[in-house]
């Protein structure tokens, strides 16, 4: 997962045409398989960032703040449904939310600053792709769908399946998420851990996603690798077990044998030791947790 | 009110009066060279060197200046047309306004593209390329001082500094200054020590990041310059672009407003002589504003390595000898007077007479290092308060009780030989440990998670011998106006040289105005920088505030007016009218004598600065995550001329300080490439890293040569934060780190090492 | 390239010509002369380039000018007097060299018309996205509080 910084990585934004799109059809029409400079636009933070860094040089941005797919609810099913354009603010402010998956507003409260969390949607911050992020792990572990439109029409993937690596998504360059599905909580149990190793605020050295339903747990770590990863050689050394401390501590050393990548953040070797460290206080978070 | 000191009643000093500047700050409407725009004017963004140490064989600038938009493209050839000597810095000349022959650190300006769109500037640079012969490299400043790999051919003191002129045209080293002290005989009485303890500290290169990046805008015209900078030092910008213009002083203006911050980033020549270059050469205003990532790449502080010998007998400190070497990057700066006027005081405060100090300025590729806030004195006590420390627990000892038995007090000689006046060292010590209840037994847990309590001490001296002047002017309607080229960066200098000039005037201080720094307006001042200015220059306001009271007196007197008659009318009796002011002028150079051979003066500073900080903190034994719960700030400032800026300067220091303590650090690979130059990767503190308790206090003092018994504070709680903190580690877990920043995983790397 | 965008900018209806690349910041300094918002880490993680746009706070640095088109756009230069954050932050010595503190004060009014008596956890968490080198953090918090009695005595 080694970046490549330059010391040219300063300033400016070079022209390129911006698109607002008023219907799905018209949107997709504008996206381009072949063509990594066309993008999708949500809440444009992470592009942003790509543009004034100089790693993305896009020739057209489609905007998709028009196509009403900032409804947020919970269905029949009981399960939530936020469209791709909710921003990361709504959700995390929701009663619905919070009431229903409290440990998602939770996570929210630590996941960058307000300001970003107003202007950053739901589905731009599932389809970018860098490892870091807290929720896709978190998503990953609850079971979480994405719809998915693209010109062949709509498929249904699961969250966990959406990274291929570092930026990148198994998406394809003109298709689009345009909703969030979040199974109800029922009886599960969550927990999301956010290890950060330099200012208290900033992108986890380590996120630590866990899951208990019954006897079954669902754990996936973040910024470890290129990618979030399921920790599922723990999980298997969880399955319809009682948790003991013992068990937990078996599990955790389990879950140390992934191909862990330093970084900034810490070395291989320290992540590798907090990767023990969170999963078990994870577990006894999401275990003593009312939801 | 009454003075804490000096028995006397005072009415504006000593009072919490808020920033004049308040309501400009909290609308928006402050004013700083960021937001100047001038009509005309040219946008430069710089191309920068890619390699760490390198010949320039090429630079290829065709295609950037083909592209439309572009006004012109520059490299140091262009330079030398209109500065055939461009070489600058406040100690060296060893500085090109922009690269010449060679390369010396990644990030080193090479050209600049000019336009008066900023984005077509930006997307220029992406067309210049260069072509280097690399050169074998060196980053490490033990390393640089036996290394083959040379950073400059030959060295070229300023001639500023009369203790650099024996290193002239010396060649083939990276030793820019060896400074030396020698006081009695250190090897001898280590030699009859009954414990000899030696230990080596690190600290590691940050940068200051001011949130207002540097810039600067010059305006030319056939034979006058303007200069508007964000600087500290605007008598000296100016000095300086006389002298590499061959011009006369009074021909080169520099103006500077309000900073957003400064820190010590914003001193001598950063932007302001390339600007200026830049606009004779456009015949056009020129600006240049860097980004946040650009600062990374201009200037930082010095990492440092410190060795550090102490005999002990009886519990007493009986020799000391230590060795300093400074990391100064590819270009000096203001590092060989960091590694002299810091260097002195490396011993600690402590009354040892037997003293040996070594202080290396090195030469090495990477960024240059300058001033930062403490100015060295930060890395020194990072050393000794930690050494000391580790003393105490070797040999049972209380770490305060030892300190105590050590102590350098009043009336003594400090390792200068300079004998101690106005500096409360034991003062602020017994009030740190009494505020962290030292005495006090703590809980420290047993638990995953342990308490741990550190306490630590620093002094600084203020640096010598500067001058500062300063103008008052009475009006007409007897409001006052203060003239004064010391540059308000948050600090609140402005607020305090008007409650100065106001007590000698018996003017309320918001009925004072405060020209800022212009250098064809305001009178000569050596610098904002080293917590001098206001003891300098509050000094010099003082003394021109009195001047103008002074010829008010006179005035009255031969109008034969009361000595009560308000001003407007004796003005009005003088001129028939409202009209006419006085003008007030100070001149403050407060005494000195400088060093002997072998760093021995009777006089070395004009004041010291001391700062305690007890913590009281928690250690994540299964993370190695450090989280401060109290942190305690106590200082000796004089007589606070403002308390409640005082405090504030304390409370910000100490929190700067905590960054550089616990994650700040510049990260390099191996071929000297900067990894996080950017605050997505250089992690500054923000609200969640603030303590849950800051306590800060200024001991009753005074600084009997101070303006109104005051001296400086802006850096005083920068020094003993980062051993403070290590020493509360140790009492917390029993490991001690010796380098800086003391990451969660360096902590965890030292417990599994225990 | 440059198109003609319309919106509201601290009550008053105006328009801008805008390139497709241009931030917000740079329109609000180019076009208006307003530069109580500035780009600073250009990473919306310092928040001194705070503005709200149809009342939410946004990293100006990063919000594109073209879509402030139709919106309702204010920086800290709005208003005619100090407002209660604004008095509070004076009288907390709550800024030092001033740079960070408009992106203070906006989000501090947005904290407080949110959540009118924030705990100091809470201040801590919704400030966290906006850095003071200087490090007057304890005077913001307290001007926060002091801000928050001040509009609750209104």
């Amino acid at each position: 997962m080694a970046r490549e910084i330059s010391t040219h990585k300063i300033g400016g934004l070079s022209p390129f045409e911006l698109a607002e799109p008023r219907s799905l059809g018209e949107a997709i029409a504008l996206l381009d398989a072949r063509e990594p400079a066309v993008r999708p636009m949500g809440g444009g933070t992470a592009l942003m960032l790509m543009m004034k860094a100089g790693v993305l040089r896009p020739t057209r941005l489609v905007n998709l703040r028009r196509l009403g797919l900032d409804r947020l609810e919970v269905d029949a099913s009981g399960a939530l449904r936020a469209g791709a354009m909710v921003t990361l603010r709504a959700l995390e402010v929701s009663p619905v939310v919070s009431k229903g998956w409290p440990i998602i507003t939770r996570t929210l409260r630590r996941l960058s600053n307000v300001r970003v969390r107003n202007v950053a949607t739901v589905g731009g911050h599932i389809a970018h792709g860098d490892p870091h992020m807290d929720l896709p792990p978190l998503l990953s572990a609850l079971g979480a769908t994405v719809t998915i439109a693209g010109p062949r029409g709509e498929r249904n993937a699961r969250v966990e399946d959406l990274y291929a690596g570092y930026l990148e998504t198994t998406l394809a360059r003109d298709e689009l998420i345009t909703q969030l599905v979040v199974p109800p909580m029922a009886r599960r149990r969550a927990a999301y851990l956010k290890c950060t190793t330099r200012s208290a605020d900033d992108w986890p050295a380590l996120g630590m996603a866990v899951v208990l339903e019954g006897a079954r747990a669902s754990i996936v770590v973040s910024a470890a690798t290129d990618k979030p990863t399921r920790l599922a050689a723990a999980e298997e050394i969880l399955a319809g077990k009682t948790l003991t401390d013992a068990l937990v501590a078996q599990a955790a050393k389990a879950a140390q044998e992934i191909q862990i990548d330093g970084d900034l953040h810490g070395s291989a070797a320290y992540k590798k030791h907090l990767i023990g460290v969170y999963l078990r206080r994870a577990v006894h978070e999401a275990r003593d947790a009312r939801h | 009110m009454k003075r804490a000191t000096q028995g006397i009643e005072t009415n504006q000093v000593g009072r919490s009066v808020p920033r004049l500047e308040s309501w400009l700050k909290v609308t928006g409407r402050a004013e700083y060279v960021h937001n100047l725009r001038l009509p005309g004017m040219l946008y430069g963004k710089i191309y920068r060197s890619s390699v760490a140490h390198g010949r320039i064989k090429r630079i290829d600038t065709d295609a950037a200046r083909a592209m439309p938009g572009v006004h012109s493209v520059v490299t140091g050839a262009e330079v030398k047309t209109v500065v055939p000597d461009p070489y600058y810095g406040p100690a060296f000349h060893d500085q090109p306004v922009l690269a010449l022959d060679k390369v010396r650190y990644v990030g080193e300006p090479v050209a600049v593209v000019l336009a008066s769109d900023p984005h077509v500037a930006e997307e220029a640079v992406h067309l210049i390329s260069a072509e280097y012969e690399e050169l074998p490299a060196v980053y490490d400043e033990v390393e640089a001082v036996t290394s083959k790999a040379i950073v400059h051919e030959a060295l070229k003191p300023a001639g500023t500094f009369p203790d650099l002129k024996h290193l002239k045209g010396v060649k083939n080293t990276n030793v820019a200054l060896d400074f030396r002290l020698r006081r009695g005989d250190a090897a001898k009485a280590m030699a009859k020590a009954e414990r000899v303890f030696e230990h080596r500290f690190r600290t590691q290169q940050v940068m200051h990041t001011p949130l207002e990046p540097l810039v600067s805008v010059a305006e030319s015209t056939e034979d006058t310059l303007t200069i508007h900078t964000a600087s500290q030092s605007p008598s000296f910008v100016r000095i300086e672009i006389a002298r590499l213009l061959g011009w006369a002083e009074n021909r080169v203006r520099v103006r500077v407003p309000f900073l957003g911050g400064g820190f010590g980033a914003k001193l001598y020549i950063k932007l302001e002589a390339l600007v200026a270059v830049l606009s004779l050469l456009a015949k056009r205003p020129v600006k240049i504003s860097l980004s946040m990532e650009e600062q990374f790449f201009t200037i930082t502080k010095h990492a440092s390595t410190f060795r550090i010998k102490s005999g002990v007998s009886g519990g007493r400190l009986v020799a000391r000898e230590c060795a300093v070497w400074w990391n100064g990057g590819a270009y000096a700066d203001i590092g060989p007077r960091v590694t002299q006027k810091s260097g002195f005081t490396a011993p600690g405060p402590y009354d040892v007479q037997d003293v040996s100090i070594d202080s290396y300025a090195l030469y090495t590729n990477l960024p240059p290092a300058g001033a930062l806030r403490g100015f060295g004195i930060p890395q020194l006590v990072w050393a000794y308060e930690s050494h000391t420390d580790m003393i105490a627990r070797e040999l049972g000892v209380d770490p305060v009780a030892f300190r105590r038995r050590n102590l350098l007090r009043e009336g003594r000689p400090q390792a200068t030989g300079t004998v101690m006046r106005d500096a409360a060292i034991e003062k602020v010590l017994e009030r740190t440990a009494s505020l962290i209840e030292w005495e006090k037994p703590l809980e420290r847990g047993s638990g995953p998670v342990r308490r741990g309590r550190g306490i630590a001490l620093g002094f600084k001296a203020c640096i010598a011998n500067t001058t500062s002047l300063a103008a008052v002017s009475v009006n007409a309607d007897g409001s006052c106006t203060v003239y004064v080229s010391t540059v308000d960066m948050g600090q609140g200098s402005d607020t305090a040289m008007a409650q100065i000039a106001a007590e000698v005037l018996a003017l309320p201080t918001e009925a004072v105005t405060v020209v800022h720094s212009d250098t064809d307006v305001t009178p000569f001042d050596m610098a904002t920088l080293g917590s001098r200015s206001l003891f300098h220059t509050g000094n010099a306001v003082k003394l021109a505030a009195e001047d103008a009271r002074d010829q008010l007196a006179g005035l009255r007197k031969e109008l034969g007016l009361p000595a009560d008659c308000a001003v407007a009318d004796v003005f009005r009796k003088k001129y028939g009218m409202r009209a006419g002011s006085v003008l007030g002028v100070g001149n403050f150079i407060p005494p000195y004598t400088p060093p002997d051979e072998n760093g021995q003066t009777d006089n070395a500073t004009p004041f010291w600065m001391v700062g305690a900080c007890g913590v009281e903190l928690e250690v994540d034994t299964e993370t190695g995550h450090v989280r401060v719960l109290r942190l305690v700030n106590v200082a000796d400032v004089g007589t606070p001329i403002n308390p409640r800026i005082v405090e504030t300067q304390l409370s910000g220091a100490s929190i700067m300080q905590l960054g550089f303590t616990l994650f700040e650090k510049m990260q390099f690979d191996a071929e000297g490439q900067l990894r996080n130059a950017s605050l997505a990767e250089y992690k500054i503190p923000g609200l969640l890293d603030v303590p849950a308790e800051i306590v800060n206090e200024a001991v009753v003092a005074e600084q009997r040569t101070g303006p109104f018994g005051a001296k400086g504070v802006g850096e005083t709680a920068t020094f003993a934060v980062s051993p403070a903190i290590a020493n509360a580690v140790h009492d917390a877990v029993g490991v001690r780190l010796t380098s800086l920043p003391l990451s969660a995983e360096a902590v965890f790397e030292a417990l599994q090492r225990k | 390239m440059r198109r003609t965008v319309q919106f509201t900018l601290n009550g008053e209806r105006v328009e801008a010509q805008v390139a497709p690349h241009e931030t917000l910041v740079e329109v609000l300094r180019e076009a208006f002369g307003l530069y109580g918002a500035r780009e600073s880490c250009g990473q919306g993680l310092c928040g001194c380039c705070t503005v709200l746009v149809n009342g939410t706070a946004v990293s100006g640095c990063l919000y594109l000018g073209t879509l402030a088109e139709g919106a309702r756009i204010e920086t800290v230069e709005g208003g005619e007097t100090l407002d209660a954050v604004q008095e509070a932050f004076i009288e907390r010595a709550a800024f030092q060299c001033g740079f960070c503190t408009p992106g203070f004060v906006l989000m501090t009014r947005q904290l407080l018309a949110e959540n009118a008596d924030p705990s100091e956890d809470e201040i801590r968490h919704y400030l966290s996205g906006n850095l003071c080198r200087c490090a007057a953090y304890p005077e913001i918090i307290e001007a926060v509080k002091l801000a928050a009695r001040k509009k609750a005595s209104r």
